[in-house]
């Protein structure tokens, strides 16, 4: 039987104003009260051989991907590009994207570094204020409160409808493919469509049988991963009760006010999140968050998918790693290149799944 | 063989760093260390007497030498994958054993610095080192300038936490940041850095008295002795000799034929050697990004205001445009006949644009530009062979125009 998520696919060219991101800290609301369509620029496994010629081979894929669908014109659509500060290959890519791709106007997002403090607050507030002239500009129009105020209140449905999916993964409901199809649909169709649709898809999805012992699994990574790692986990038996991805549960769970200044609604949320690596919070640590899920889920052990080159997940990998250890909490690191070793990744996660089994 | 001229001066540089290092584990025992990246608002630290130490500057160290390579392996059987920054696997290698590393190691520190205006890497690899040691550590978020100057909100988040640095300072050594020592740091800091921009100058001059390998040496003390006498010491004998080798018309490089401008981080562990056969071919690195970084002027009026600016500044915060104009700009006022870029696997924010800046240099300035793929401390990604034959191709494609 085929998946309901498989037809879930939406081409850039169907969409209104379409607005590509990257990145786990861009406000897409913002964006969308300005009327564009916000979508994420997801890395795919084939290449153009463009981006070679401005990214040294040490660059990690999500980021050398984007610049390659752009530089091939398979994002000629899009009426603009939006990056938030994160790492330095980002960084990096603000400067190419600027000089190389001149058609598609970029926006540079300064997401502060230090969560925890008073001043990244201000701070915040004015790149957000910042951004909404630079928006404007670009729209034409301005963005009134209330257009940020329904565009937050579209949003916070697709949040708690993506919370829900993740309420059945949670309880083993939901095969990894199916699980992240959706997700990853959220970054890719127009939320109206989305928040309409998503609800009768889920519906579809007929409960797995739930007498199987599989064992339940934690994901930890950057960006969605690479859909052959979800079907290798399928495939292995195991199912992904949760996860700590970029652009997965961390990034559904906090939703914006919607009453008050709608930018520090917008601030407080992203300060709210569970930092990804490349932030920094004195107090919300990433391990204590990790150990809480595995205990929250009883998951059986944590696989971290992590994008070669990758230096913030790199780094963090070893206090997440050094964490679960002391807890006892069983763990697997793979590596993602542009094109995924579908032979060896499943040969590792099948002996992962099955010691855990 | 031909032999040249060594400069008095980096040797007395090299036994201040060597005191530097010794002095600090002496005196780690009674006063509050901490590590620093290299970009990070030192006089603060100076004025409060607080030691600093420059993990950076150690993993340069282990480079040159020969000990990073053991080092990285065993940070990388702790967990840290091999395609980290190498100064982080280098350094990190060195706190998990110290019995392997040069001078066994840093003193163990009391706080940890770690501002990023140099990269994001920085605040892993602090973060792992507050793991490590269990000590408070403190960030400082400057932005990546993406429009300059900065916009006047940045400079004054930049200034906030500088503040906030200072109470937190006061809170952790009970020690106060006196007005007088402060200004007297800075005083010192802006001195340094006067005299480090006349040092770097003396490369305008032909043949230049200076060579981008001694400058590596050089820059020692401006990265780890900002706002202290010694620093300030150090540069006015550099400056003498090389005001002596102009005079008598002495060049780094005799018979200098070709002058060119290096990008990057130094190979620490092939630094003369690397440019032995630019300098048998009569070629001097007359001017580089690497060294430029610290060459902020600080703005006294406002202490902090002045270092929020100055720090926001650092080359390697800056966009490509502006990245671009200061490259073009040291190109035309040095009169380099080339570039060499080091593609730097640990160092991204140096890497990543560097085929826009080659192309941009062969387009506006009809410069040859030679691009080598090399890690600043890990030798195992070094290519002999290759970089060898590379190089001898650059050199003859200077021969012929």
């Amino acid at each position: 039987m085929q998946s309901p998520v498989s037809n879930l696919q939406y081409p850039i060219s169907n969409l209104q104003s379409p607005l590509g991101f990257l990145t786990a800290y861009v406000p897409e609301e913002l964006f969308h009260a300005a009327g564009f369509t916000p979508i994420f620029i997801f890395h795919t496994a084939d290449a153009h051989g463009f981006a070679r010629a401005h990214l040294p081979g040490f660059t990690c894929w999500v980021a050398g991907s984007a610049l390659d669908q752009a530089l091939a014109g398979r994002l000629d659509g899009l009426a603009g590009m939006a990056l938030a500060q994160t790492c330095d290959t980002t960084q990096g890519l603000t400067d190419l994207w600027r000089r190389n791709v001149p058609h598609i106007p970029l926006f540079h997002f300064g997401m502060p570094l230090r969560l925890g403090s008073p001043s990244a607050r201000a701070y915040l507030l004015a790149e957000l204020q910042s951004l909404r002239e630079r928006v404007q500009a670009l729209a034409g129009r301005p963005i009134p409160d209330d257009a940020l105020r329904e565009s937050m209140a579209l949003y916070n449905r697709t949040r708690a409808l993506v919370r829900r999916l993740y309420a059945r993964a949670a309880l083993g409901d939901i095969a990894p493919p199916d699980l992240y199809g959706l997700v990853r649909a959220a970054f890719q169709m127009p939320k109206e469509t989305y928040n309409q649709e998503i609800g009768s898809k889920m519906q579809e999805l007929s409960p797995l049988p739930s007498c199987a012992p599989a064992p339940l699994l934690l994901l930890v990574g950057p960006a969605l991963a690479d859909p052959v790692l979800f079907d290798v986990i399928a495939q292995a038996g195991a199912r992904v009760v949760g996860d700590l991805l970029d652009l997965g549960e961390r990034y559904f769970a906090v939703d914006a006010v919607e009453h008050g200044d709608p930018l520090a609604a917008l601030a407080d949320r992203l300060l709210a999140l569970v930092p990804t690596p490349t932030k920094h919070h004195p107090q919300r640590t990433r391990a204590a968050h990790l150990l809480s899920l595995v205990q929250e889920r009883s998951a059986d052990g944590v696989i971290f998918a992590r994008q070669k080159f990758c230096e913030p997940h790199g780094f963090d990998y070893v206090q997440l790693a050094h964490a679960l250890d002391q807890a006892g909490v069983p763990h697997l690191l793979v590596e993602l290149e542009q094109a995924s070793q579908a032979g060896q990744l499943r040969t590792r996660v099948e002996a992962f799944v099955e010691m855990l089994a | 063989m031909p032999r040249y001229p060594r400069l008095r001066s980096l040797k007395e540089i090299n036994s201040v760093m060597t005191r530097y290092y010794v002095q600090r584990k002496v005196l780690a025992r009674i006063k509050p260390l901490a590590y620093v990246t290299s970009g990070a608002p030192v006089e603060i630290l100076e004025a409060m007497g607080v030691l600093t130490l420059y993990p950076e500057n150690y993993g340069a160290l282990c480079g040159a030498r020969g000990a990073a390579v053991g080092l990285c392996q065993v940070a990388e059987a702790q967990g840290f994958p091999a395609d980290l920054c190498s100064y982080a696997r280098s350094h990190i290698g060195a706190v998990l054993r110290p019995s392997d590393a040069p001078l066994s190691g840093m003193p163990r520190p009391d706080l940890l610095v770690c501002c990023n205006n140099i990269c994001g890497t920085v605040l892993k690899w602090y973060e792992a080192l507050a793991a490590l040691y269990d000590v408070p550590l403190f960030v400082i978020d400057v932005p990546f300038q993406r429009t300059t100057p900065a916009e006047p909100y940045v400079v004054a988040y930049v200034a906030d936490q500088l503040r906030e640095f200072v109470a937190w300072l006061e809170a952790h050594t009970g020690r106060r940041l006196k007005p007088n020592r402060f200004h007297s740091a800075l005083a010192l800091s802006r001195e340094a850095v006067a005299l480090w921009q006349e040092v770097l100058a003396f490369g305008q001059h032909r043949p230049s008295p200076i060579n981008a390998p001694d400058l590596f040496v050089a820059m020692a003390p401006i990265v780890a002795l900002r706002g202290t006498r010694r620093a300030v010491d150090c540069y006015r004998r550099l400056k003498a000799e090389l005001e002596e080798r102009v005079a008598q018309g002495i060049g780094a490089v005799p018979g200098e034929r070709y002058r060119l401008l290096w990008d990057n981080i130094a190979i620490w562990y092939r630094l003369y050697r690397f440019f032995r056969p630019f300098m048998d071919a009569g070629a001097c690195f007359v001017a580089d990004t690497y060294t430029n970084a610290w060459t902020v002027e600080l703005d006294l009026d406002d202490p902090f205001v002045g270092l929020a600016r100055a720090y926001s500044g650092v080359f390697i915060n800056m966009s490509l445009p502006t990245r671009l104009r200061i490259i073009a700009d040291l190109a035309r006022r040095f009169q380099v006949d080339g570039m060499v870029m080091h593609a730097n696997r640990s160092c991204k924010p140096f890497s990543i644009t560097q085929d826009d800046v080659r192309d941009e240099l062969r387009d506006e300035l009809d410069l040859p530009v030679l691009i080598i793929e090399a890690d600043m401390c890990d030798a195992r990604l070094y290519n002999e062979g290759a970089v060898r034959e590379r190089v001898a191709a650059f050199l003859e494609t200077l021969e012929m125009l």
